[in-house]
């Protein structure tokens, strides 16, 4: 159950990722601003389909909200992620929807979220092995989940990136194999479209 | 020997039996009271079921423990709850600690389900596989298919396609706000982090080893935890804890009623005799009729409750009106008159003055309340010990010249000169007009409250602990429940469907949180099957949801084929017993009652119950068959103020009844001896309206018990001929006061009941001593 939930806020923590063994350096390479936004182009390669499904869309991640991931093809489709609540919405329709109240782990995975939005090392490291390396201006990390049915769960995660997240591979025991790519990052109160805005 | 001096001798022995039988049971049999409240409350006799399911859930969290460790932090919590169980740990013989919950055991918990993916679902997927066109589940396929979450179902995509069986996971889960973090049970709110440490204790929680043990063990653990920070906070709940809060008190009280009551009595004695002997005597046939009261209780029950004790500490108070009239009529009888024939005289208003007496502690029996019987029983009985001593005993100990008229005696005895006497005057009218104004405007404020609560109130701290422990655990009422029965398992599982129709309704509306029942986890074969088949329809047909996904994806029929073979492929249904038998059933066993008298029976339970829920789930049950709504504490509520109603009329009719027992001896004065009081009686109810008290049921049994002893004043005030009797005006005011002693310490119970009771009686008692002299008659009607 908690698993559950540990695997969508693991997968939400890598994101606008940092951690790493030089953990300094990389952190020092964040830019860390309070509202990110941008586009990801998403390709996954599943056990039992043959061709890879492609996606495309943009997120946004602001400190005070939290993450809105809206997918935009092939089809679209939003999810938000909240201190209170995760919401996925499929058009005006609410497809999954999880109350804080009922449901403890989504402040947790909320604020494992937070903590790597701002930096916190601390928070991750609880959770994860980091190892990796950085040059001036890039970095790439593997995570390994501390707790053993976590990592059997979610297998690997490698993540690269400069003074933001880059790309994301995450590689779990199924033998499924999901890569994001982010591109045309955006910063500051500019970032967010109206219509993300009002999606929050 | 002479007649009389056998009767002292058989006496005798049986004073030696008592105090053999009574040396067995305390230093051979090492009894202990009981402490267990619940054993006060009334057998459910009409249906076995109904109180098997409450003595099962009792049973289930009586042994209980549940200690939570919170900091604001995890990690503090999580230090601090590792102190707090290392000095558990330390006592094996008093706890027995949870394991920690491995990842083993969770992907095992997950494993026992996952091969019935197909028939679990939630009654929302159910609903929306009847009622959603297959566009609704490609979508959401679609959507589970590119999500960058993947991971939010528990396995694979291609096992879980549509999310149905996630999504009953997820509602499984919410059943309880309690996680596995870190191998620990973790709970949280908006500020802090909780630690669940659920403990089972070894020896049984209403035992005095247990509640000994354990308090002072557990505030070493809680020491031991705050060490490890300043924001470390405890809360800790178990039956355990109030049985040990409880016969604290009840020890507290009954040492302070006995002890208070008996050094009282001896300085009353002594002011009023002057003399250590009357003081020695009154103590013996006290003293008697404790260990009668206890001999024969045990004899009768088998066990004696702590309350009993408490309550029957008063009748030290009580006993002593015998002794007390007997030396009083000592003093003032003609010197010419030896004890016999002083007792020959006596015996009359003596006999009456029991009898009535034990008709007020017997009401008590009336009642189907176990704990009041044995007060009944233990009163009454010592009553009669008591008093069968004064009159075999005392004409023979109290002998010729063996006391002199002490002077206090005469001295308080002559104030009674001065008292007034009804009579038909202006004075009287006056009093009679203002009593009746009092009497009106008390009782026309006087409410009622049958409530529960009046049976205990725990410490403020472990009532504190449980309300948020509950907040926090969302825990369901352990005293409000659904039973559905039926002549099988699967019929009670299917009767438990049409239930949770009706509730699913409430949950939306907020009026409950959610409920706990088996077929949540393991639903009737009628369903499973159905559930299958639904699904085989609408999702894996030619033209169901599995096919149209094929499509979108670019595969061909193989795929489906592939896909719907791997799926469809899960084993026999999920059975009861199967489930109640593993480890995931474990937490939920207590919801079977199993198989009583012919019939299986399970417990559906309500979290998250409100005072707004309440009323909305009687009405429930109605048309389902097998259903029964099980509400205990609206049960006791009911049952102590349809006793109270009752007692009324019992207490009314007693009135008539003593009236009749009087009537041969006193005849028109008959009323005199009654009406003190009933006029008391008027006058507590008036003033406990006044000062804004609710009756209940334990005013008036104590109301009953009043006429019982009031009417014995009146007696003794009637008694001797020659009115206005200094004898008997003594023996009233030292009953009176001890009396009065007796149930003004009993009246400072922290159990509402006894305080009820207690504040009843001093009322009674005092009004009874004021009012039973004026009711003499007057010197100038003498004859």
């Amino acid at each position: 159950m908690k698993r559950t939930f540990l695997i969508v806020g693991l997968a939400l923590i890598s994101l606008p990722l940092l951690g790493a063994a030089p953990v300094a350096k990389i952190q020092a390479m964040l830019a860390k601003p309070k509202i990110l936004c941008g586009r990801f182009d998403q390709t996954k390669q599943l056990a039992g389909i043959k061709k890879p499904l492609v996606s495309n869309g943009r997120f946004c991640a602001a400190a005070d909200k939290g993450v809105l991931w809206r997918n935009l093809k092939p089809f679209p489709s939003t999810l938000r992620l909240t201190r209170d609540e995760i919401v996925q919405l499929q058009g005006e329709r609410v497809t999954l929807h999880l109350d804080a109240k009922k449901e403890p782990a989504v402040r947790m995975i909320h604020s494992v979220l937070f903590a790597s939005l701002t930096g916190d090392l601390g928070q991750i490291e609880k959770l994860f092995e980091i190892e990796g390396s950085a040059s001036a201006d890039r970095w790439s990390v593997a995570l390994k989940a501390r707790a053993p049915s976590l990592a059997k769960t979610i297998g690997n995660i490698a993540l690269e990136g400069g003074a933001y997240v880059k790309q994301i591979t995450l590689n779990d025991a199924s033998g499924d194999r999901t890569t994001i790519v982010f591109s045309e990052i955006q910063v500051g109160d500019a970032a967010m479209t109206t219509e993300e805005a009002a999606l929050f | 020997m002479s007649r009389r001096n056998v009767l002292a001798w058989i006496w005798a022995l049986v004073v030696v039996l008592l105090l053999a039988h009574n040396a067995t049971l305390w230093f051979w049999q090492r009894i202990v009271p009981d402490t267990d409240l619940l054993a006060l409350l009334p057998v459910e006799e009409r249906d076995p079921m109904r109180q098997f399911a409450f003595t099962r859930i009792t049973d289930a969290l009586q042994q209980r423990l549940v200690v939570l460790v919170g900091a604001a932090g995890w990690t503090r919590a999580s230090r601090a709850a590792d102190a707090y169980g290392a000095v558990l740990a330390r006592h094996p013989e008093q706890f027995q600690v949870a394991d920690s919950v491995t990842d083993q055991v969770q992907r095992d918990w997950l494993a026992s389900f996952q091969t019935h993916r197909l028939t679990l679902l939630t009654p929302q997927d159910e609903a929306a596989l009847r009622t959603q066109p297959k566009e609704y589940w490609v979508d959401l396929a679609l959507n589970k298919l590119y999500s960058p979450f993947a991971g939010v179902s528990p396995g694979a995509w291609r096992d879980d396609p549509f999310g149905l069986f996630s999504a009953w996971v997820q509602a499984r889960a919410q059943e309880t706000p309690v996680r596995p973090r870190d191998g620990k049970l973790f709970v949280g709110d908006e500020q802090r982090r909780y630690v669940v440490l659920p403990l089972t204790l070894r020896a049984p929680a209403f035992s005095m080893s247990a509640q000994q043990a354990v308090p002072p063990l557990l505030e070493q653990a809680r020491e031991a935890a705050k060490r490890a920070g300043p924001d470390v906070d405890l809360v800790t709940v178990g039956v355990v804890l109030h049985a040990a809060a409880a016969s604290a008190q009840a020890s507290r009280e009954m040492s302070m009623i006995g002890i208070g009551s008996i050094v009282g009595i001896a300085l009353l004695t002594w002011f009023a005799f002057r003399s250590l002997k009357p003081i020695a005597w009154i103590m013996l046939s006290i003293g008697i009729g404790c260990l009668g009261a206890l001999s024969v209780s045990w004899l009768v029950f088998g066990r004696i409750h702590l309350l009993t004790l408490v309550f029957g500490a008063t009748l030290i108070g009580v006993a002593q009106d015998y002794g007390i009239y007997f030396l009083c009529n000592w003093f003032a009888k003609d010197s010419q008159l030896d004890s016999w024939q002083l007792l020959r005289r006596l015996f009359p208003a003596l006999l009456l003055a029991v009898v009535t007496t034990v008709i007020g502690y017997m009401a008590l029996a009336l009642t189907p309340f176990p704990g009041l019987r044995q007060m009944a029983l233990f009163s009454a009985v010592g009553l009669v010990f008591a008093w069968l001593t004064v009159v075999v005993w005392f004409p023979v100990l109290v002998r010729f010249n063996a006391l002199k008229e002490p002077l206090t005696a005469c001295g308080y005895a002559a104030a009674s000169a001065r008292w007034p006497l009804l009579r038909f005057d202006r004075r009287t009218s006056l009093a009679a007009v203002l009593f009746l104004a009092f009497v009106v405007f008390g009782l026309s404020r006087l409410g009622v409250r049958d409530d529960i609560r009046s049976l205990q109130t725990p410490p403020k701290k472990l009532l504190d602990d449980q309300i948020q422990a509950s907040k926090l655990l969302d825990a369901p009422a352990p005293a409000q429940f659904f039973i559905v029965r039926g002549a099988t398992a699967e019929v009670v599982l299917e009767r438990e469907e049409l239930l949770k129709q009706r509730l699913d309704p409430l949950i939306e509306k907020n009026l409950i949180g959610g409920y706990q029942a088996l077929s949540n986890w393991v639903p009737s074969s009628r369903t499973q099957a159905a559930r299958r088949a639904l699904v085989e329809e609408k999702l894996f047909s030619d033209d169901g949801a599995l096919a149209a996904l094929m499509v979108r994806l670019g595969e061909n029929t193989r795929w489906v084929r592939t896909t719907r073979d791997r799926l469809l492929a899960s084993p026999s249904p999920l059975k009861l017993d199967d489930f109640l038998k593993s480890p995931a059933g474990e937490p939920w066993r207590h919801l079977w009652l199993g198989s009583v008298e012919g019939q299986y029976a399970s417990v559906v339970a309500l979290r998250g119950l409100g005072a707004a829920g309440l009323p909305v789930l009687p009405p429930l049950a109605a048309g389902l068959d097998g259903v029964q709504w099980v509400d205990k504490v609206g049960e006791i509520s009911s049952l102590l103020g349809r006793y109270r109603r009752y007692m009324g009329w019992v207490v009314l009719f007693s009135y008539g009844a003593v009236f009749g027992l009087l009537y041969p001896r006193y005849r028109g004065r008959s009323w005199r001896a009654l009406a003190p009081a009933a006029l008391a009686s008027i006058a507590t109810l008036a003033l406990l309206g006044s000062a804004g008290q609710n009756l209940q049921l334990f005013h008036v049994l104590a109301l009953m018990l009043l006429l019982g002893i009031g009417v014995d004043y009146g007696i003794f005030i009637q008694e001797r001929a020659g009115r206005r009797d200094h004898a008997a005006w003594l023996a009233v005011s030292l009953s009176a006061m001890s009396t009065l002693l007796s149930f003004g310490l009993l009246s400072l119970s922290k159990t509402p009941a006894l305080q009820a009771f207690g504040v009843t009686m001093l009322i009674g008692i005092a009004a009874v001593w004021l009012v039973a002299p004026c009711l003499g008659r007057d010197e100038t009607e003498k004859e």
